[in-house]
């Protein structure tokens, strides 16, 4: 019926409306004047029109080596999260009701914390003389104290541990809807048991682990603040960078098109990214 | 029935209450503070005694200097804040683009009691500086028996990995004494290089910071001994228990200034000069001294003996201090900034 069909259309609009209404307010027109800005000049005199500042990031090596090193230790956290998170969400999947509880709250503990708690946490671990560097003496393998604070390593430790959680639990979700049956037909059939779960449980489960590595990877691309207090300020990514030109150098341009640059490059990887695993993951 | 009347009646009564309230409704003045235990002496000394003496309400937005021009500007056309605090010299940028309004030597009452270089720039729309900062170095007095004389003597083998740098890019005390080891070093502030080689120099073998509290954990963890920082806050460490000691070396110390200053195109023009006179008088200036050790400006200000020695005291010594041109340092901050990074970075 005519009048029927346009009805349903108008009601989803009105429903949608608010939410949309504030994403176009709060995000989309402050993401275009960020756009603007990274073709103006800042500071004395007036702004006019420019391309230095993507001339600027092109050309300089410091910068091309900021985003290197951003990108880098995104992916490793990726990697790391999904190699930690796939087992353990397989685990919890299966477990009894008790210990399926115990472990989610585990996982989710330290998102709860204060970034800042956490970090003098993690320094009193890793730091000089911290209980990393005791245990590893106490054990022999080292023979003066080390720190992991300021390092790379620090930082990929610092990060996979509050990115975790996104990974297992968007993973549970596919594997929730794993019927048993078809693990157990797997192992009727003679499947070991982890020829099983990489035979039946992942392929079923990428949709899950997609969504939840896109998740990790575009969280450790624009987080800064771990990355600035666990790695410190001599190890920049490209969020501290594009922090320091906004609130220290006041060259809103330059950190308009970093902040664009950065965009671009994750939508470069993302997209792709997107369009294979939905491909091979099919709709659960 | 009577449950209803009764209830009209109390609503009624709230409702007379709420608009006898707003009737009388104070004026409100917005000013940022630094948060901390700077902002709660500043409340002490300041906030509070102007809000009694006055009857007004003085609504605190805590926000470190940057953060306040960054707001500033993005407020241009319409402030929100009266009355605003800088330190770093962050007053001669936010003034160079109209930000701040110029101040007339008679609209306050402390002006002839301040020292005259605390006063400049007032036509200019530079604030007063109502109390500042010495950079020099601190160094901790269990691990280092002989008290170090000099800015160079952070190259020393027996400070290696124990020395502790402050980020210039993100932290002013940092900017400042990177500039004045640069000048020792026998550059200008035209010329940053000798400083940044210096800098690389003694990178390998010490750490680099950017927050203040990391300034007192790495002391803490005898992680570091030996820093280029800030008198005030020497005294921050000692009554946290640590065995640090300030010293100014024979180069000089360098001028921190902390100022305060007029919002442009503020609505309450005359009770923002009433705060700003209020926050440069003898009083506020001694408490600061007292409470934070920070050295006063103000030419009435008195000090006990044993406060006067954990500052610099006096007009005649603050004008040994070191400074460095403040329109310059706004025109070269961003390349400093950018050629600081490169040369921390690893």
């Amino acid at each position: 019926m005519p009048s029927g069909a346009v009805r349903l259309k108008r009601e989803p609009a009105i429903l949608l409306s608010p939410g949309l209404l504030f994403l176009l307010l709060a995000f989309f027109f402050p993401a275009v004047q960020l756009l603007a800005q990274s073709f103006l000049t800042f500071g004395a005199g007036p702004s006019h029109f420019t391309l230095e500042h993507y001339a600027k990031v092109i050309v300089d090596d410091f910068y091309a080596g900021v985003a290197l090193r951003t990108f880098r230790l995104a992916l490793i956290i990726t990697a790391l999260c999904l190699l930690m998170g796939f087992p353990l969400a397989v685990v919890i999947n299966r477990a009894g009701p008790v210990l399926r509880t115990a472990l989610i709250v585990l996982l989710i503990l330290p998102l709860m914390t204060s970034v800042v708690i956490r970090t003098f946490g993690w320094l009193v671990i890793l730091g000089p003389g911290g209980v990393l560097s005791w245990t590893l003496q106490q054990l022999g393998l080292i023979d003066r104290s080390i720190s992991l604070m300021h390092t790379e390593a620090g930082i990929v430790i610092a990060m996979v541990q509050v990115l975790l959680p996104f990974l297992v639990l968007t993973t549970l979700g596919s594997l929730g809807q794993i019927p048993a049956a078809l693990e157990e037909a797997s192992r009727v059939m003679g499947a070991g048991f982890f020829r099983s779960i990489y035979h039946v449980t992942l392929p079923l489960s990428v949709p899950g682990l997609a969504s939840g590595s896109l998740l990790v990877f575009a969280l450790s691309i624009s987080s800064f603040i771990t990355p600035s207090l666990v790695g410190g300020v001599r190890l920049q990514v490209m969020a501290g960078s594009i922090y320091q030109q906004m609130t220290g150098s006041f060259d809103w341009g330059f950190g308009a098109a970093l902040s664009v640059i950065l965009l671009v490059i994750t939508l470069m990887l993302i997209i792709p990214y997107m369009v294979v695993t939905s491909r091979a993951g099919g709709r659960a | 029935m009577k449950r209803s009347s009764i209830l009209t009646s109390v609503i009624g009564a709230a409702a007379l209450a709420a608009l006898a309230h707003g009737a009388v409704a104070q004026e409100t003045l917005t000013i940022n503070s630094f948060g901390g235990d700077y902002e709660k002496i500043h409340r002490e000394l300041v906030i509070t005694p102007f809000e009694e003496m006055y009857n007004v309400k003085v609504e605190v937005v805590t926000a470190y200097s940057a953060d306040t021009l960054a707001q500033l500007r993005a407020q241009k056309d319409n402030p929100q804040f009266d009355v605003v605090h800088f330190s770093g010299g962050l007053e001669h940028a936010a003034a160079a683009e109209g930000l701040l309004s110029p101040i007339e030597p008679g609209e306050l009452t402390n002006y002839e009691h301040m020292y005259s270089f605390a006063v400049a720039g007032l036509d200019r729309g530079i604030g007063p500086t109502y109390s500042t900062a010495v950079i020099g170095i601190l160094y901790n007095t269990e691990k280092i028996s002989d008290a170090p004389t000099s800015w160079k003597d952070l190259t020393d083998a027996a400070y290696h990995d124990r020395v502790l740098l402050t980020d210039a890019a993100s932290n002013t005390y940092g900017m400042l004494g990177f500039l004045m080891i640069n000048q020792v070093a026998g550059g200008s502030l035209d010329d940053v290089e000798p400083g940044l080689e210096f800098v690389k120099g003694i990178l390998p073998t010490s750490t680099v910071v950017s927050k203040s509290p990391e300034i007192q954990q790495n002391f803490a963890q005898g992680n570091a001994w030996i820093a280029p920082y800030a008198q005030d806050y020497a005294y921050t460490l000692t009554k946290a228990g640590l065995p640090v000691k300030f010293v100014q070396p024979e180069e000089g110390g360098v001028l921190a200034p902390i100022t305060v200053n007029l919002v442009a195109g503020t609505g309450k023009r005359d009770l923002a000069l009433k705060f700003i006179d209020f926050s440069i008088r003898a009083e506020a200036s001694k408490g600061w001294a007292e409470a934070l050790r920070y050295t006063p400006t103000n030419k009435n200000a008195e000090l006990s003996d044993e406060v006067a020695s954990q500052v610099v005291y006096g007009e005649e010594e603050v004008s040994k201090l070191v400074t460095f041109d403040a329109e310059k340092i706004a025109e070269k901050r961003p390349s400093w900034n950018e050629a600081w990074s490169r040369a921390i970075a690893q």
